[in-house]
């Protein structure tokens, strides 16, 4: 079993305007568990396509919903093996299945871009519906 | 982010500074689609020197611009893209499809492939 450590806990608005200082404390704690500046980089990218994907799809665009995001230390192996697990939480709608397979990117369409950013830049990236809660885990070790 | 825009003969220059996100996308999608399907100008050009960070909103901005621009027969460039911002294109593996020069002077000189 993997040790974990909160190390950040933010709740905020599904409004697209606090992306911006989310993006802001994000990297930070990625710089906290030892991941490369591109690392973090990913790391950041992949936290703001989530809170997109819960505003437009979980909450419709909806401003005034509420979104959960626990940042974890985790360690493997003795410490031997250190990354971030990162679990988004909204009360949203369920998403459709398809919306989980993402689209191919590469081609010239302006849809689907997201699912494919996060599953890059992260090494795990689950969705589980726990009642009314989706929870979304995305995990990433450092290399 | 600001958005603003210079008019040259033919071609309109659009300033941006900024993060592109979901929260300002719209913004820059809209500005595109101005020049390129109403006003219908033959190159538009979109400095992202100062744009640090793009999200695929973002993207799917610039793809909408582009694909505007192969309705109308006309040209989209890009130039001084961020790092991140490079990364992220490269990411969607679109980069390929955008015209993309490293500064202003190259992307007014470059000619239509």
């Amino acid at each position: 079993m993997p040790r974990r450590q909160l190390l950040l806990r933010l709740q905020l608005l599904s409004n697209p305007a606090v992306l911006c200082g989310v993006r802001g404390a994000v990297s930070p704690i990625a710089e906290v568990v030892g991941f490369s500046e591109e690392d973090c980089r990913a790391i950041t990218l992949a936290v703001d396509e989530a809170i997109a994907n819960i505003i437009r799809h979980a909450y419709d665009g909806k401003l005034d919903r509420a979104i959960e995001i626990r940042f974890n230390q985790i360690s493997l192996e003795n410490g031997k093996k250190n990354g971030l697990e990162i679990i988004l939480l909204d009360h949203g709608a369920k998403p459709k299945p398809d919306a989980l397979e993402g689209l191919p990117p590469g081609e010239l369409r302006s849809g689907g871009l997201g699912l494919h950013f996060m599953r890059q830049s992260m090494d795990t990236v689950v969705h589980k519906r726990v009642g009314s809660t989706n929870r979304l885990y995305m995990v990433k070790f450092v290399r | 982010m600001e958005i603003s825009a210079r008019h040259l003969e033919n071609t309109t220059i659009f300033d941006v500074i900024g993060d592109i996100d979901l929260a300002n996308s719209p913004a820059v999608r809209k500005a595109l689609l101005v020049e390129l399907r109403e006003k219908k100008i033959p190159r538009v050009i979109m400095n992202l020197q100062r744009v640090k960070y793009i999200d695929s909103s973002g993207i799917a901005s610039l793809v909408e611009g582009l694909k505007a621009s192969r309705d109308v027969q006309s040209r989209l460039i890009l130039f001084g893209l961020s790092k991140s911002a490079r990364e992220v294109l490269q990411l969607s593996r679109l980069i390929k499809l955008f015209e993309i020069y490293e500064n202003e002077e190259q992307a007014l000189a470059a000619e239509s492939a």
